[in-house]
This record gives C-alpha cells, sequence and structure tokens, in this order.
C-alpha cells in the first residue's frame, strides 16, 4: 500500500487524462484512421497468440462437453438450425420472388443468392465484456472481405461487417440497437429504415406511410438502393403492423436468421451500386483459400 | 528493472491474457476483466497519480482489443483508480475479504461506467438489466483471480519495497 508521495498531483493528471481520452474518442467516432490502424495493428499481433489458445483449449472445451455426452446433442440441435433456417429462408425468399416479379417485372436488382459469397466459421464473441449483439468471424482482408459486407445464412440477414482485420472480422447483428437498414415491404412496396432493438426483432422507424396497407406476417426484404446492403436479402416478417399509429408507424419485425446455434455464415462480397461510402467490394467470386 | 518497465511488462502481459486465454474460459458469456483489475491494483498500491496513468494506458490497450472506439474505457479507468487509491488511504485495516469485495466493486463500478459510456455514445446495446448483470458477474470473476494478480501489480507498483510510511501531525 502506497500514501500519496508529496510531489503527487492526482487532480491535474487526472484532468489531463480525462482530457487526452476523450480527445481520442471524439477523433475516433469522427473516423480518424490512424486510430483504427493502431487498434486493427494491436489485434493482428495478438492475432497468433488468439489462434493457438483456441486450438489449445479445444481439446479442453471438447473433453468437458464429452464427459456431459453434449456434443452429440449440439451436433444434432446445429444440424436441425441449419435445415430449418433454409426452409424459412426458402419460404420468404419464394414470397419476395414471387412479389417481385409480379409487381416490379423488368426491375433490376441483386438477387442475394446468386451472389458472390464467403464462408466463415463463427468463433465466438469479441474479447472482453464489451461486445454485445457482436460475433467474431475466422476471415478478414486476406479473405478479400471489408466492412460494411452483409452478413447472411439461408434464412436472409444476420448483420454486416463492423471490423475487418486481417484474419478475423467482426459482425454487428441485426438486432444491436445500432444497427440501421433499408427495408422493403414486399407485398405493400413501402420502403422504410428499420432498427434492431436488442431483443431479436426490428423495427421500421421511420418512411412507412400512415395509411399504408400492411399485413401481419407480410415478408420484409433489404431495399437495396442508398443503403450499405445489397437489395432482396430476406429480413423477416412483420409482427406488428402497428396499425393504430396516430404519428409514425413503428412496424416491428421478427428476424428471419436464427442467431442462436449457428456455426457458419456467408457474406455476401458486393456493395450496392453507388455506395455512399465508396467501400471496395474486394475480390468477387474468388473462392476462400 | 524500472517501475515503468515492470508496469509496461504487466500491462503487455495483461492484454495477452485477456485478448486470449481469459477470452476462452467465459462463465454465462462474461470474462475477467484483467486491464480493469490492473489498473484499480495499480492505483491501490502505486498511488492516485501513477495509477491513473497506468490506468489510462491500460484503457487504451482494453479499448483495441474489444473494438470499442479508442478512449471510451481509458475515459473510465483513471478515475477508478485515483478513487480505489483514496479510499486505500482511508481504509483502517484491509482483509483479504475487504480486498475482495473491494475490488468486486470497483470492477462492477468500472464495467457498469463503460456501458455507460458506450451507451451514450450509441455504441453498445444493451438493456439497463443486462449491463448490470454483467457488470456484478464479471465483478465476481475478476475477484477471484485478484490474488495472484494482486501479488504482480503490486512489485511491479513498489518495486517490493515496504508501503511509505507517512507520519501525520495531530491536531490541537
Amino acid at each position: 500500500m502506497a500514501a500519496p508521495r508529496p510531489t503527487e498531483r492526482p487532480r491535474p493528471t487526472l484532468l489531463l487524462l480525462a482530457a487526452a481520452a476523450f480527445t481520442l474518442l471524439t477523433l475516433h467516432i469522427r473516423g480518424a484512421a490512424p486510430l483504427d490502424a493502431f487498434q486493427q495493428g494491436l489485434r493482428d499481433i495478438l492475432e497468433p497468440l488468439r489462434s493457438v489458445t483456441d486450438t489449445a483449449t479445444d481439446p479442453i472445451q471438447a473433453a468437458w462437453n464429452g464427459i456431459f455426452g453434449y456434443e452429440d446433442l449440439r451436433a444434432e440441435n446445429e444440424r436441425l438450425a441449419v435445415e430449418l433456417a433454409r426452409l424459412r429462408g426458402r419460404s420468404v425468399t419464394d414470397a419476395a420472388d414471387s412479389e417481385l416479379l409480379e409487381r416490379l417485372l423488368g426491375e433490376v436488382g441483386l438477387d442475394y443468392t446468386q451472389t458472390d459469397t464467403v464462408v466463415v466459421r463463427i468463433l465466438g464473441t469479441p474479447p472482453g465484456n464489451f461486445g454485445t449483439h457482436r460475433i467474431e468471424v475466422d476471415a478478414g482482408t486476406d479473405e478479400g472481405l471489408s466492412e460494411g459486407l452483409a452478413v447472411v445464412t439461408g434464412a436472409g440477414l444476420v448483420g454486416r461487417l463492423e471490423q475487418v482485420d486481417r484474419s478475423r472480422s467482426t459482425v454487428i447483428l441485426a438486432t444491436h440497437p445500432e444497427f440501421l437498414v433499408g427495408v422493403r415491404l414486399v407485398a405493400s412496396q413501402d420502403e422504410g429504415l428499420a432498427r434492431g432493438t436488442g431483443r431479436g426483432t426490428l423495427k421500421i422507424e421511420a418512411g412507412i406511410r400512415m395509411d399504408a396497407d400492411i399485413a401481419w406476417n407480410e415478408a420484409v426484404v433489404t431495399s437495396g438502393g442508398r443503403s450499405l446492403l445489397p437489395p432482396d436479402i430476406p429480413v423477416g416478417r412483420v409482427i406488428d403492423t402497428d396499425e393504430h399509429a396516430e404519428y409514425e408507424r413503428n412496424v416491428v419485425i421478427d428476424l428471419n436468421a436464427d442467431l442462436e446455434s449457428l456455426s457458419f455464415l456467408n457474406v455476401v462480397l458486393a456493395h450496392p451500386e453507388g455506395d455512399p461510402l465508396d467501400v471496395e467490394s474486394g475480390p468477387t467470386g474468388s473462392p476462400r483459400p | 528493472m524500472t517501475p515503468r518497465l515492470r508496469v509496461l511488462l504487466v500491462l503487455v502481459t495483461a492484454v495477452a491474457l485477456e485478448g486470449t486465454l481469459l477470452d476462452e474460459l467465459r462463465v454465462d458469456g462474461v470474462s475477467v476483466e484483467l486491464l480493469l483489475l490492473v489498473a484499480v491494483l495499480t492505483g491501490f498500491h502505486g498511488g492516485p497519480e501513477r495509477g491513473a496513468i497506468t490506468a489510462f494506458f491500460a484503457g487504451l490497450l482494453h479499448d483495441s482489443i474489444v473494438g470499442a472506439p479508442l478512449g471510451l474505457h481509458a475515459l473510465v479507468y483513471p478515475p477508478l483508480a485515483v478513487a480505489v487509491s483514496s479510499l486505500e488511504l482511508r481504509m483502517l485495516r484491509s482483509t483479504p475479504v475487504t480486498g475482495g469485495l473491494a475490488v468486486l466493486a470497483a470492477v462492477a463500478a468500472g464495467q457498469g461506467l463503460a456501458s455507460v459510456v458506450g451507451m451514450l455514445f450509441g455504441i453498445l446495446g444493451q438493456t439497463p438489466q443486462a449491463f448490470v448483470r454483467q457488470a456484478v458477474l464479471a465483478g465476481i470473476l475478476t475477484a477471484v483471480v485478484a490474488a495472484p494478480v494482486n501479488r504482480v501489480v503490486r512489485w511491479a507498483a513498489t518495486g517490493g519495497l515496504p508501503g511509505t510510511i507517512e507520519i501525520r501531525r495531530g491536531v490541537g
């Protein structure tokens, strides 16, 4: 234990450090590239260590699961989850496609099932306790990924790439309250801006007409256009039409993709045309080594 | 080895452990906040100024490995280190139990404050109940590993020397 020395002046030091931290924070939030590069560099230095630790702890985790006979159950559960996701995705995609064909014949859009994707494996949550509604995947710039790319499963939208290091990336899930995506209601063709609610659903907060005829269980897809994500990716189905709203309609969407019990995801290697962030799309069409 | 080098060594080791081994050992999705623990303990053993500076750099390192905006944890950790240092001066007697409880409270407070700042800046998406649960659990887990870390940080912050004896003149 140490008493403060007579020369110590904690208050000015604290103020100075707080000012420095606040300045860094402000600069980073405004997008100062050197700060991103510093953080990415540090994570890249740690990456080999993390890979070794992952590998080293795998047998321990597997042994634990083996003792309690959990491994078979988990594998079966994963298989069923993937199958369910595939079926749900097909259902929404079919609905979306038929409606679009009828209503928007001739419109040129990017069908997400036809786009180049990179298959990535989920590693878990990012280090520390700060990464809610975020997951880490095992691919990065080395595989041609870049920030802002859409992340999907067979069932539809899961999120988008938020941070991309050399061989790992962080995905912000669509349920994150700061996740925003332009969406289109397939039947009514209304477009709006949806935001994650933190509870497995999204809420369309703006853009829906008060008199729009929205049906319960109506399919919702990404709208594309000026949005970061490509159009026509299934998002989910309407579970609350908010038809009694007096000022602004907040339509609630149940996310189609099941975010639990997943092992693999697809990153769509294409940004929509006129990407406002002008992010490079990477080598589309190149399979992951 | 100078105190600065020792503290640097402890910080580098802590960041490597937190980004690797401790990330794998999670309870209910929550892991040990080792860098926050180092910050708090440096305040306890090294005094407010050294604690604040170490906490600032611990915060920057933490921001980098967890992917938070640079400066977020660096904003939260130094006041905690100074507060712990200040409390340490006012404590008449410290036992392992009170020490453990103090670590739990400090880490939970640090984790909670970081979450609040993250929410204020629109970075963190959590319900209040979720981050309170996470903060308390992180505090408990960190308190469990505090004893060995405490010895290392004491060595780094004081160089193994006994604590300074402060003589206060009585009033009256």
